[in-house]
């Protein structure tokens, strides 16, 4: 059904759209289109369209009539619901949080024919650290996973460390033996220069009309990269525009992980850590079997606040926990068949106005896009106000166990600032807190790790460089859901 | 604003944890991942490992054995009693006093810890009541205000004073 004829598309409506919305819907075109107001050529044929719109619509029985009738549009297989941590917002004169945890999930089954094979890019440190088992394991790693691929698919290797290396190009058809052969090849020497070899990936990446791909660089480091990260970060930022995302994996402990965390994120993605080498293979599998259950390319998330409200914190929790820079623009990734999005959001409300009985906190909308059809979907972000209660309701256990989760990882991330200020005694009583915290919620061996780290921080007045990974990427894991929703709550 | 209990840290009302502690703002939120249980610091302190005399315990009830005074202490009968220094013209009582152990010296709070007793449930927990030098179990500094499970032979530190846990075999889990 083309969006001229669709009856809710002329009122300019969702198809789950109340009585109410519907005349209100009804009464905005109308004021638009009607031809006393509006003099430009067609205006009349708009007029008849929404009065035909509007009387199907506005009759319980012909509405039914016509809801049967209708092919499901695409926005309609997209569904949205937001969990906010408290009923309403206080009336008060003073600022207040609150948390709202943002669903959005496919109800489109996933098909045997992908509607969007993949592009990936695999960009290789090969640094002289990478030498020995880490490239031996890289190698087979890289080897298995080109065995995984369709022939819809496109995949490129680089491999950089001064200097970046297409070692397979972009191409459709490939020869399995001489792709291994080139692998095999491959020897670690020199330093890291991460943007020579993004720059190489993005490049392979856009040899192909990207609208029809789910597009991604995959970029495997083990060190630090030294002076090019604002390039780096550019090119995120243009990767992020044309739907590209970008994950990256550190290996060891060398890597700059909040480097690697500003880089993806942009770009949609996320960084990943792993402790041994062998485990490069599970990634880099797990990765690619998540972009092939692409039911989008990417989800911008677009957020218009309003006056008085600060964003403080965006994490998203599903399909991967990974934080988001608190923006007007937010780059979500793909959209998975089988895996719902979940948003955290922090939000900060300045005293409202005495006269209104609910405040819009934000107006936003998802901007979804597919190979055929790209659509956006609006959201608002709304609650009632009321008298502050007595004793305040918990919020929903969803979304109590994301904000202690929360509270866990931002522990670490302050016992790092307490060292940054010189207050090493501070940070090893922010870790020992954080281990009795962990011990509660059964984490037995993390919190292990962290009373280590507490010694460590006490006799050293710094973290370990494999602690503060560990602990780091540990806080983030148990974020995940311990569940999987299938349905919006 | 709201104020935490456990370390004074202000937070903007709505908040639900204590960004600076981790402690939880609403006092009763029933997840079943709550209960702490911390881990033994092998051979620190070694008190664990100075024997105690045999003692005769009342049924469900535990025993606290004060290794350097080389002396049980007197518990009531209730199933929960606080310990902590007894001072004139204290409006609050603490059950146990510890002002005989050197409580001063020892930085025992006048209200310093709570010990609860559940026979039904077989178990024994300490609540550290926000005391000045704080409460350790088996070395190991507890949070101020959440119950922390106690077990057979485990060293509970008020301040300096060490107290070993004795709980009869036949409740020991």
């Amino acid at each position: 059904m083309s969006e001229k004829t669709d009856f809710y598309n002329r009122l300019n409506l969702s198809p789950n759209a109340s009585e109410k919305e519907i005349r209100r819907a009804y009464r905005q075109a109308v004021k638009k289109a009607h031809p006393d107001v509006n003099k430009q050529d067609g205006a009349t044929r708009l007029f008849l369209d929404i009065q035909e719109a509007f009387k199907v619509l506005s009759d319980p029985k012909l509405k039914e009539a016509y809801d049967e009738g209708r092919e499901p549009s695409e926005p309609s297989r997209v569904k949205t619901a937001v969990t906010y941590s408290r009923p309403a917002l206080y009336r008060i004169d003073e600022p207040q949080i609150i948390y709202a945890l943002l669903h959005i999930i496919t109800t489109q089954k996933q098909q045997e024919n992908p509607e969007l094979p993949i592009n990936i890019a695999i960009v290789l440190d090969t640094s002289t650290s990478m030498q020995g088992r880490r490239m031996q394991l890289l190698k087979a790693a890289t080897r298995e996973i080109t065995r995984d691929l369709n022939e819809e698919d496109r995949f490129s290797i680089i491999t950089f460390n001064d200097r970046a290396n297409v070692l397979i190009p972009s191409y459709h058809e490939r020869n399995v033996s001489q792709v291994e052969a080139k692998i095999n090849s491959l020897i670690a020497e020199g330093g890291t220069e991460i943007f020579q070899g993004l720059e190489a990936g993005f490049h392979e990446v856009r040899k192909v009309i990207t609208h029809n791909y789910v597009n991604h660089i995959i970029l495997i480091t083990d060190g630090h990269t030294y002076g090019d990260e604002g390039n780096c970060l550019n090119l995120a930022e243009k990767a992020a525009e044309m739907d590209i995302g970008i994950s990256g994996l550190g290996i060891g402990n060398e890597w700059n992980d909040e480097f690697l965390d500003e880089v993806t994120t942009t770009a949609g993605g996320q960084s990943f850590y792993i402790e041994h080498p062998k485990e490069v293979k599970d990634f880099l599998k797990g990765t690619i079997s998540n972009l092939k259950k692409s039911y989008s390319r990417n989800i911008t998330l677009n957020i218009n606040k309003s006056a008085g409200v600060n964003l403080l914190s965006v994490f998203r929790l599903l399909p991967e926990v990974t934080p988001l820079s608190p923006t007007a623009q937010i780059q979500l990734g793909s959209l998975k068949y089988d895996k719902p999005h979940q948003l955290l959001l922090e939000l900060l409300v300045k005293p409202l106005p005495e006269d209104i009985e609910t405040f819009l906190i934000a107006d936003a909308h998802l901007e979804i896009k597919r190979k055929k059809s790209s659509f956006t979907i609006p959201l608002a972000l709304n609650r009632p106000i009321s008298s502050q209660e007595e004793e305040p309701v918990p919020p929903p256990d969803m979304l109590y166990r994301a904000i202690s989760r929360l509270t866990l990882y931002r522990l670490q991330e302050k016992a790092q600032e307490d060292l940054k200020k010189g207050k090493p005694d501070v940070a090893y009583q922010r870790m020992i807190n954080l281990a009795s915290h962990l011990m509660s919620k059964g984490e037995d061996s993390l919190a292990k790790t962290v009373m280590e780290e507490a010694d460590h921080i006490k006799s050293h007045h710094t973290f370990s460089p494999d602690g503060k990974k560990q602990i780091k990427y540990g806080t983030r894991r148990m974020m995940l859901p311990g569940n999987i929703p299938e349905d919006l709550p | 604003m709201i104020t935490c209990k456990v370390c004074k840290n202000q937070e903007y009302i709505g908040a639900i944890f204590c960004s600076e502690c981790g402690s939880a703002f609403l006092a009763e939120h029933h997840l079943d991942d709550d209960t702490v249980v911390y881990p033994r610091k092998e051979g620190d302190p070694n008190y664990r490992d100075i024997p105690h005399p045999e003692k005769s315990i009342p049924k469900g009830k535990i025993a606290l054995y004060l290794p350097d005074y080389e002396t049980y202490l007197d518990l009531p009968e209730e199933n929960e009693f606080t310990l902590g220094r007894l001072i004139e013209g204290q409006v609050i009582t603490p059950e146990v006093d510890l002002d005989p152990y050197d409580g001063f010296e020892n930085g025992i709070s006048r209200l310093h810890a709570t010990i609860r007793m559940n026979p039904k449930k077989n178990s024994i927990q300490v609540l550290d009541l926000g005391s000045a030098n704080g409460t350790r179990v088996n070395g190991y500094e507890i949070p101020a205000n959440s119950e922390v499970p106690l077990t057979h032979e485990d060293i509970l530190t008020l301040g300096k004073l060490h107290l070993k846990v004795i709980i009869p075999e036949k409740y020991r889990s």
